[in-house]
């Protein structure tokens, strides 16, 4: 096969905006564990739920599904808040196990009650600007594509600069980096545990509808695969790193679609746990990961 | 105490007395039908039509007095028996394992997807209950060797078929429109790409492709053979090697969520301006919702379309179906639906021909079963079984798909075979023939 350079960056475009989902379930899936320190394995239905929503507000309202982000986000995150008070906080601190077993029960609950809802057949949106493509670089590039990268990087910058300059988000990362002095030092760590967990759902909401809007199919089952793969990125850019997170997604992406274009399309997950026990042997905490816990 | 205890006792006794009764008539006095069906997880929609269907046709029968058993010498009514198999491999087993040995079912119909049925398949052996399956496409289900398959009748088009006659379809209808249209020599072969599941299914239709070129000389030249993951919903980097490859046609093998964002991310992100092809679970109302305006021009096989009826002898049978499933239960009832109706048809006629519930004799009844084509299109327009693998044969049709504005969607036409169909195919004005 001729592989041209033109090849390579189409390539390279496909593995960004398949990195800019993976970005954001992981970085949601970063913050819960890092504040936390719980593994939620039903981070991929919150992404299913994300995609719900907005294809719910759509019905309804026949909005752009873009502007429509700004509905489903806030709903997301009071779902991710609701389920940090109902089933995560009063297991917190009684064992691994625990967690674990309400995570995946939860898994069960929230596909059955979407499918109950929405039923389970498969559905789809289609964006305002999907016939909209850009000729960049010498390549086609789809302006929803330009549309998912800009607000990525976007709401990963409003998250750096809550995280950074906001007096909630250094109690946040307060709380992550020793729980205890942050209550010695007056921080309400089981409001921080609230609000990591729903800002956590809200990226996964988030990552949801850009799904969605990307001409991507969904029912109740779609969320276990991008959440085994976050899980994954998580691991390889260290856990309870949002770095870590945003690399290992963009390396995820791109490694992915190369592995479709050289190797075979049967190789795309293949790939990407090579490079998930590759990082392992070299480095075992992770790309950005330190060495506790 | 003494009252509570007491109290407690008549509590347990009723309790046992009424588990003791049910409406469940004395052995033989009815005929029992065991209905495969995914009535619960992901295909539980698929599930629901076959279950539905499946009862739709013994409300039917029974409204005619039901099933005529010569050794009984009476009509028996039909009772289905729900086996769910939670769209699981473990649940398939639990269900027929209870259909089987608790309810004690006469002849089993149904059973949705290969890997579900290959997993219950040596249960049903060890049992030799008929089984008429109207689920699974790998033509495995019946010709592999490892289990005793000789109870068991496959009413569903294989992937040998159903890709059989897409191969044909492409060689005598797509590969002269696009020589004539592009003024290509007329002997020139067609560049064909396949794209399909990495999964039996998917591998079973590649063999088919290549079987039928090989055996027909037909002019293909396959230039392209891609693989993806079941269930994948990001194709733009395979769609891109593929048309670095330059194809005329692209031959997707995908079920309903695959092939959706394939022909979506093609015309859409990849400029891949060509024919595509589905296979026939793809002839669906959520499809044509689904794939929009990029389902223009799209080939889509069909062997029982929610929007075109092949004119016929079959038109007034399709009618009825659709309409009484629709007025019984809402919508529309799909493919495996109608052949589950079809099934419980089959095994009623099964039961009159051997004249007993004996399974044995059901079975033998099954295999030299001759029965009028009822709502799908059959070749020789007859439901039987072959004498090698015992698969029904469909006539299967090759739809083409053209934007309608009224209802915002596509909708198809049939253009082959030709004693079926509606319209010509056509190659629309953006087509980009491959280049050698």
């Amino acid at each position: 096969m001729v592989v041209s350079s033109d090849l390579i960056i189409q390539v390279m475009i496909w593995g960004l905006y398949a990195g800019c989902i993976y970005i954001l379930l992981a970085t949601g899936l970063n913050l819960i564990f890092g504040v936390m320190k719980i593994v939620n394995f039903a981070h991929g239905e919150l992404l299913m739920l994300g995609a719900y929503i907005t294809f719910t507000f759509y019905a309804v309202s026949g909005f752009n599904p873009y502007v429509l982000l700004a509905a489903s986000l806030p709903v997301l995150i009071l779902v991710g808040v609701i389920i940090e008070r109902t089933c995560f906080r009063p297991i917190l601190g009684t064992g691994k196990l625990n967690e674990i077993f309400i995570s995946i029960g939860l898994i069960y609950i929230i596909q059955n009650a979407a499918a109950i809802i929405w039923s389970d057949e498969w559905r789809t949106i289609h964006s305002p600007f999907e016939h909209i493509t850009l000729k960049m670089f010498g390549v086609n590039l789809p302006l929803d594509y330009l549309i998912i990268v800009i607000t990525t990087i976007s709401i990963l910058i409003v998250l750096f600069l809550f995280m950074q300059r906001t007096r909630l988000g250094k109690a946040m990362r307060a709380t992550s980096q020793n729980r205890k002095g942050a209550m010695l030092m007056g921080i309400n760590v089981e409001r921080m545990d609230m609000l990591a967990f729903g800002i956590g759902a809200g990226l996964a909401g988030a990552a949801g509808t850009l799904w969605v809007v990307s001409g991507q199919v969904f029912n109740p089952y779609m969320g276990s695969i991008p959440a085994v793969k976050a899980f994954a990125i998580v691991i390889i850019g260290g856990l309870g790193s949002i770095p870590g997170a945003i690399i290992g997604g963009l390396i995820y992406g791109i490694a992915e679609n190369f592995a479709i274009l050289t190797l075979g399309g049967a190789w795309k997950d293949a790939i990407s746990f090579i490079i998930l026990i590759l990082v392992l042997i070299v480095r075992p905490t992770g790309i950005f990961g330190e060495s506790a816990e | 105490m003494k009252r509570t205890l007491g109290l407690i006792f008549i509590v347990f006794i009723s309790l046992v007395l009424i588990a003791g009764c049910t409406d469940e008539q004395p052995s033989g006095e009815e005929l029992k039908i065991g209905v495969v069906a995914s009535m619960t997880g992901s295909a539980s929609t698929t599930g629901k039509d076959i279950w539905q269907s499946a009862e739709l046709a013994a409300d039917e029968i029974n409204a005619n007095g039901g099933v005529y058993v010569a050794e009984l010498g009476k009509k028996i009514p039909i009772r289905l028996v729900q086996g769910d198999d939670e769209s699981t491999r473990e649940g398939g087993q639990k269900a027929v394992s209870r259909m089987i040995t608790q309810d004690n079912v006469d002849i089993l119909v149904g059973g949705f997807s290969s890997a579900v049925v290959s997993a219950h398949q040596q249960i049903v052996a060890e049992h030799k209950v008929p089984y008429i399956i109207t689920g699974a496409s790998t033509p495995i289900i019946t010709r592999r060797t490892d289990v005793d398959t000789t109870y068991m009748f496959h009413h569903a088009p294989t992937c040998d078929d159903s890709g059989s006659q897409i191969t044909l379809f492409l060689d005598d209808t797509v590969r002269p429109a696009i020589n004539e249209k592009f003024n290509f020599p007329a002997e020139r072969p067609l560049r064909l790409a396949i794209l399909y599941q990495d999964s039996p299914y998917g591998k079973g239709h590649q063999d088919a492709i290549k079987n039928t070129i090989a055996n027909n000389s037909l002019s293909i030249q396959i230039v392209a053979e891609e693989a993806f993951k079941m269930g994948e919903s990001d194709y733009r980097t395979v769609l891109t090697s593929i048309k670095n490859k330059n194809p005329d046609v692209i031959y997707v093998t995908a079920f309903l969520n695959e092939q959706i964002p394939v022909e979506t991310q093609a015309l859409r992100d990849i400029g891949l301006n060509k024919v595509f092809t589905a296979v026939e679970p793809n002839d669906d109302p959520d499809f044509y919702k689904g794939v929009g305006t990029y389902g223009d021009y799209s080939i889509v096989q069909s062997r029982f379309s929610p929007y075109t009826v092949p004119k016929g002898p079959t038109e007034a049978a399709y009618n009825k179906f659709v309409t009484d499933f629709d007025n019984k239960y809402g919508g529309f009832p799909g493919m495996m639906g109608v052949a589950t109706y079809e099934g419980v048809y089959i095994a009623a006629k099964a039961v009159e021909d051997a004249g007993t519930l004996n399974k044995t004799a059901v079975r033998d009844a099954l295999a030299t079963i001759r029965m009028q084509q009822m709502v799908e299109n059959m070749q020789n327009q007859t439901i039987s079984f072959s004498p090698d693998y015992r698969e029904s044969k469909f006539e299967l049709t090759m739809e083409q798909l053209y934007w309608d504005e009224s209802v915002k969607e596509t909708r198809p036409k049939i253009v082959w075979p030709e004693s079926l169909k509606e319209t010509s195919f056509v190659l629309p004005e953006w087509y980009e023939p491959g280049q050698d």
